[in-house]
């Protein structure tokens, strides 16, 4: 295939008996509504939300009730009606605290008075970034970055729109079933997007171990030539923003940069689909889908409204099995281990993975500097390098070796044999890093 | 803490807490160069003692006199002179030692452990002190490049002061005699030296502890 | 029923293929032909050294991490990999004390000392046999004429009467012959076609890059055709560039030493660099030292280097834009 360029790096994990090939073919059910949901005034990167409601306060199906606060900041909408119980902090999958409204449902699922957009086609950006904002869309593929922000109108002109349906992420297959099931929704959200911002290409980016899902958009999109649905080779991380958009358009996204910079707008394709039933239907992002995976009785694919607990998930998968180990917010690859059942699914949990303890690592021994975690790095960096830095806290070191650009895909980890956590340690020189330039910031502003 | 210092403690001090060679690695040319006999060693040793001691107790006699901006000159010219000294006798008498050992006797005008006991005792003590001080350092460096070149020659030869040591059979270790051997050797004796000083201040401190309880 | 669940960081997934033992292991089984072989040219003694050095570099790791209370990690396999690779290293008729005190200055004074497995500075089996040629020069003769299948220790010639193959003047053997490895050395240098087939397996199983041992005996390739002008020749001799490559320890010491992870550098470019700078050196060296063969300190010599190569050859993050504006920068 012309169409497509291989990035630098990349694994194949894989996955094991109850991966991928369990979840990929079992189609999107509607969970039961939990009695109780906790819903986080934090979802996205950026400033929490400013509550709207307090205790005792009864709320509408869709009702907003936590207001962006800031320029990068989401609002938050009720995913159930009902009433108030309280606003307080509740422990999230990263083991913080955050505000979190806690609502009763009454199962009577009122709405609030949704309004569709009138006129969608003649949606600008201005306009459609007006809408995200309105309706609490962030980026669904994990990163929750705030729509609002995303689709401001770019300073630099955009020719080309990238459909991100890669989900390179084992044991996910919440975007497959999402394309499979909602296909005609997703292009008419991209669509509207590519009408907004003046883009003549698009391209719908799709691993090739989703055959049914690329025949099927590639048959809705036969009629539009500047629609190109673009199988994309399975390689982890395929569905990285940058990867995505070198392996379709050769475009490098500048260190530090976003792919806006080079004229490409990457929107995953949960986020093409809660951006067309905001602008058809007028309904804020209260649910998404959610894969239960690996070892639970009974792997879904769940359509999830927001706040409900990870228990009431494992419930409805009829519990774990025996040899289940550890339980991932997420994906395997990068998602949290959590060890309590009470987290609520937020807009950025794409899925909740329950692995055995075979799969655990070796205790880690020396780096015998073999060079596979250079191999597989995505971002072309020197993970062993910065890990040695990271050790010695020389986090200087850690920075001048271009730290800050780790996608924490999780790959050097993955193919290190001395079983080194190589990508926490990334984490943590980022941690740092960014915390250092705050105060930097702080300082020169004092000043 | 600062006490008068006695005439043992600052001789011991020289043996053992500050031993030029393995505790302050000073004068390192001469020890790594000379010590692939124990004869050449022990001459060493014993020249650079007489100059230790010499020169230490010129200095202390000059050091109130000595003025602080020349004093490195002075105590160049002090050491040189008996640098000169030790070298004509050695060509006098014991002419063999004086060719094996050829440039370094000369060099030890410029041996870092001489000037620094001159700039870091001798100009500050007492004479008595100084000469008991230039005893002891001077014993140290001949016992440790004693002990050094005893290993070098026993393993790069198979002999102690040219005596035949080890038996018939064995094959001597053609390394240990020459430049790296010497900084090996140097450097195993220093983790050995280490590794037991650590270990008898860690009884201490066990004993000490238990002492308390 | 409620069992606690294991918090570790991400990511939760791991290549259980690719272990510090496995990738070990693998070295051993591709040197195993090899070693198959030596015994095959040089009898029993071969067979004797092999064994003492794998023993007792494994006896010595064991030792000295139980002296200083340090976990034991024999199992990973590195102790094995030196002892084979010092034991390929020595003559036929070399004492079995040679293989024992060499295993030994490998684990202890190269390896352990420097902090153990991935801090050595040198590859610890070509230091240790740098050692024991400075030390024991006459014992380290590879003048041992190999007599194939035969049990009993080949005799040691005299040392004028046998030239091995890079003796300047040498004309003796036929390209066949060191190819197949019918000629005095090492004992585990003179097979070629077992150490080529240990660095296939090796290639193929992508436990070693091709970049240093490609750059290595393509830098000595070309150094001799630049010098001779001839690529082989069935009769003139040493002077073509295929005689030279099948002689000596070029092929084990670009397939198996300089390819040690820990002392060669760890980016692509620095690969390459390591592997033509063995090529010149080993080149420089059997033209113009006194000594006929300089694959171990060639080897040795860009051990040294590796740490300032990597720093100077770290690649830049993807999507790195050197003219970075900083007023743009600034306004973002």
């Amino acid at each position: 295939m012309s169409l497509y360029t291989r990035f630098p790096g990349g694994i194949h994990p894989h996955e094991g008996m109850n991966g991928k090939p369990v979840t990929a073919a079992l189609p999107i059910e509607e969970l039961r509504q939990p009695a109780r949901v906790t819903i986080p005034l934090l979802q996205h990167i950026g400033a929490p939300a400013k509550a709207l409601v307090k205790k005792g306060d009864s709320v509408k199906m869709g009702q907003k009730i936590g207001e962006a606060a800031g320029f990068v900041s989401a609002a938050v909408h009720s995913s159930v009606s009902g009433v108030v119980v309280d606003v307080q902090p509740c422990v999230l999958a990263n083991g913080l605290q955050a505000e979190c409204a806690i609502i009763d449902n009454d199962f009577k699922d009122e709405w609030v008075k949704r309004q569709p957009v009138k006129d969608p086609e003649k949606l600008d950006a201005k306009a459609l970034s007006e809408l995200a904002g309105e309706m609490g869309l962030v980026g669904l593929g994990g990163a929750t970055f705030p729509y609002s922000v995303k689709l401001m109108p770019p300073r630099t002109k955009l020719d080309t729109l990238i459909v991100n349906g890669a989900e390179c992420e084992p044991y996910l297959s919440a975007d497959h079933q999402l394309m499979l099931s909602k296909a005609k929704e997703i292009v008419e959200g991209a669509k509207r997007m590519q009408v907004a911002f003046g883009i003549e290409k698009v391209y719908v980016g799709i691993e090739k171990n989703k055959p049914d899902a690329i025949e099927l958009m590639t048959k809705l999109c036969e009629g539009d030539p500047s629609f190109i649905v673009a199988p994309v080779p399975v390689r982890y991380p395929q569905g990285g923003e940058k990867q995505l958009v070198y392996a379709l358009t050769k475009r490098r996204v500048k260190t530090g940069g976003l792919p806006i910079d080079k004229g490409v707008l990457v929107v995953n394709v949960g986020s093409c689909y809660a951006l067309y039933r905001a602008i058809y239907e007028g309904t804020p992002l209260i649910d998404r889908v959610v894969t239960v995976g690996g070892c639970v009785k009974r792997p879904a694919n769940y359509l999830v409204r927001i706040g409900t607990p990870v228990q009431w998930l494992l419930d409805a998968s009829e519990g774990l099995l025996p040899q289940a180990r550890m339980m991932i917010y997420g994906g395997p690859m990068m998602g949290l281990a959590i060890n309590r059942t009470d987290i609520p699914v937020t807009k950025g949990c794409s899925g909740i993975t329950v692995l055995e303890k075979k799969l655990m690592p070796k205790p880690e021994s020396s780096c015998i500097r073999c060079g596979r975690c250079i191999t597989v790095c995505p971002m072309l960096l020197c993970p062993s390098d910065i890990d040695k830095a990271m050790r010695k806290s020389d986090f200087e070191t850690a920075e001048k070796l271009g730290a800050m650009n780790c996608l924490e895909c999780g790959a050097c980890s993955w193919s290190c044999p001395a079983k080194r956590s190589l990508t926490q340690s990334c984490k943590t020189c980022k941690k740092v890093i960014t915390e250092k330039r705050r105060q930097q910031r702080q300082r020169e502003e004092a000043k | 803490m600062k006490k008068k210092k006695s005439m043992r403690s600052v001789f011991l001090n020289g043996i053992f807490g500050e031993n030029p060679i393995f505790r302050m690695l000073l004068g390192m040319c001469p020890t790594l160069a000379v010590s692939t006999a124990v004869f050449q060693g022990i001459g060493m040793g014993l020249a650079t003692t007489f100059v230790l001691v010499f020169s230490n107790l010129v200095i202390a006699l000059l050091r109130n006199i000595i003025p602080d901006k020349v004093r490195i000159p002075a105590f160049i010219v002090v050491i040189a002179t008996f640098v000169t000294i030790v070298d004509l006798m050695l060509k006098a008498f014991i002419p063999s030692l004086s060719q094996s050992l050829g440039i370094f006797i000369p060099l030890i005008v410029v041996n870092c452990i001489i000037f620094a006991r001159a700039e870091a005792f001798a100009s500050k003590n007492s004479v008595l002190l100084s000469v008991t001080d230039g005893l002891g350092m001077g014993l140290g460096f001949t016992v440790s490049i004693t002990l050094l070149s005893a290993c070098r020659e026993l393993l790069g030869n198979g002999t102690l002061l040219g005596a035949q040591v080890m038996p018939e059979t064995f094959q001597p270790m053609a390394i240990a005699l020459r430049p790296p051997g010497g900084f090996i050797m140097l450097g195993i004796l220093l983790l050995i030296i280490n590794a037991s000083s650590k270990a008898i201040v860690k009884r201490r401190e066990a004993k000490a502890k238990e002492a308390e309880l | 029923m409620q069992k606690k669940l294991i918090v570790s960081a991400a990511p939760y997934l791991h290549n259980h293929a690719a272990t510090t033992q496995r990738i070990m292991l693998s070295v051993v089984i591709a040197l195993l032909p090899t070693a198959a072989a030596a015994v095959w040219f040089f009898g029993g003694n071969a067979l004797m050294l092999i064994v003492v050095a794998v023993v007792s570099a494994v006896a010595a790791e064991y030792i000295w991490q139980k002296l200083t209370h340090k976990p034991v990690t024999v199992s990973d396999m590195s102790a094995v990999v030196t002892g084979l690779l010092l034991a390929f290293n020595l003559p036929a008729n070399a004492p079995w004390w040679l293989a024992a005190v060499g295993s030994f200055l490998a684990i202890i004074l190269i390896k352990q000392l420097f902090g153990g497995l991935g801090q050595n500075f040198m590859n610890p089996a070509l230091a240790a046999r740098a050692i024991l040629m400075l030390s024991w020069t006459g014992l380290m003769a590879a003048n041992v004429l190999p007599h194939a299948g035969q049990w009993a220790a080949p005799v040691a010639l005299d040392a004028v009467s046998v030239a091995t193959p890079l003796t300047h003047g040498a004309t003796g053997f036929t390209l066949w012959q060191l190819f197949y490895g019918d000629v005095p050395g090492m004992i585990g240098e003179t097979c070629k076609i077992t150490l080529l087939l240990g660095g296939v397996f090796l290639l193929v199983f992508r436990v070693i890059d091709w970049r240093i041992p490609v750059s290595f005996i393509a830098t000595v390739a070309v150094a001799y055709f630049i010098k001779t002008g001839t690529l082989y020749s069935m009769e003139s001799g040493a002077q073509n560039v295929l005689y030279q490559l099948l002689s000596g320890g070029l092929i084990i010491g670009a397939v198996f030493m300089a390819t040690d992870y820990v002392t060669s550098p760890i980016t692509g470019i620095g690969k390459l660099i390591m592997g033509v700078g063995c090529g010149v050196l080993l080149f420089v060296i059997r033209e113009f030292s006194s000594y006929p063969e300089g694959c171990s300190f060639a080897i040795l010599f860009m051990n040294v280097l590796t740490p300032l190569i990597d720093r100077f050859t770290g690649s830049k993050p993807f999507g790195f834009e050197k003219q970075e504006n900083p007023a743009k920068e600034a306004k973002a």
